[in-house]
């Protein structure tokens, strides 16, 4: 595709255009597994995700997947069941919170949740008192933006990306930037995985054998 | 550097200056789609705040609308773990 190929170049030089910046902008030395947006640009991270997707709604087919269509009590998947389809979005963003390696707010938040929700199932079913939820710790005062518009929109930023509402501005900056790279990752791996099942299924229910 | 210092007293995460922020905000206008079209030119923050918040609902959007492009595709096919390998090495 036209488009892919162009994007790649405009990505590559954002790649190396941010690995120089980084290696001169910091003393640090956080290795290859810093929390930086071009890591999701990487082939190695695309195919992880991509094989954690497919086991992830492969389960949510099954009707295993999350607490709300268990409890729904229904098993047959219509066509675009809300249900489903509200699962496999679940189920993708799990998948997307791993790929990033519990260092980033978001992706923690998205799996904490998550937890949260498998608990309350549970003690629902126990029948146990609930624990109060845990609170993010208040962070402490940092620099925020001066002007009350921008303060407005970094609002609206931090309610945006999970997790993110009660962070400082350049955490929530530095979130957003891992976040957005992440999303587009996500979106690029589920519409592949949407078309080379398209083509699957075309193929199998067309003629008995013989692949295209 | 004393004042950065002093800060750094009081809070743990005092080290952040005007010029990260202003770094952390032209790296988010990097990642926005329109950034290919304006040549890097710098936009106000509020400008790139605005367009990161349309940039993320957008992909929330795609995103919801692949989840529903992939449950229905999901509810018309029997997988079976073969299939599966089939269909993972189709993705690498």
């Amino acid at each position: 595709m036209a488009s892919t190929s162009s994007s790649a170049a405009v990505v590559e030089e954002r790649e190396s255009g941010r690995k120089r910046k980084r290696g001169g902008a910091t003393g640090e030395s956080e290795g290859a597994e810093e929390a930086q947006p071009s890591k999701w640009r990487t082939r190695r991270v695309h195919e992880i995700y991509s094989s954690k997707l497919l086991d992830a709604i492969r389960l949510v087919r099954s009707g295993s997947g999350s607490p709300a269509s268990a409890a729904a009590g229904t098993a047959a998947a219509a066509a675009a069941d809300p249900q489903s389809s509200r699962a496999v979005r679940e189920a993708a963003d799990r998948a997307l919170a791993v790929s990033a390696r519990g260092r980033t707010h978001w992706s923690r938040a998205i799996l904490a949740s998550h937890h949260r929700r498998l608990q309350a199932a549970r003690r629902a079913r126990l029948r146990e008192p609930a624990s109060p939820p845990l609170r993010h710790p208040t962070s402490p005062p940092g620099k925020g933006p001066k002007a009350p518009a921008l303060a407005r929109k970094a609002k609206v930023l931090g309610r945006l990306v999970p997790g993110c509402r009660k962070l400082p501005f350049p955490a929530l900056l530095a979130e957003a930037s891992d976040y957005i790279a992440a999303l587009e990752m996500q979106v690029r791996a589920m519409t592949a995985l949407a078309e080379v099942l398209s083509t699957v299924s075309a193929s199998s229910s067309g003629t008995s054998s013989s692949p295209a | 550097m004393s004042s950065r210092r002093s800060r750094s007293r009081q809070s743990g995460s005092s080290r952040i200056t005007d010029e990260q922020i202003s770094d952390l905000v032209s790296k988010l206008q990097d990642l926005l789609p329109e950034a290919r079209l304006r040549s890097n030119d710098r936009m106000p923050s509020s400008r790139v705040l605005q367009e990161t918040c349309d940039y993320i609902r957008n992909l929330h959007r795609e995103v919801d609308d692949l989840s529903e492009r992939l449950s229905e595709l999901l509810a018309t096919s029997d997988m079976s773990s073969a299939q599966a390998a089939i269909i993972r090495s189709l993705l690498m």
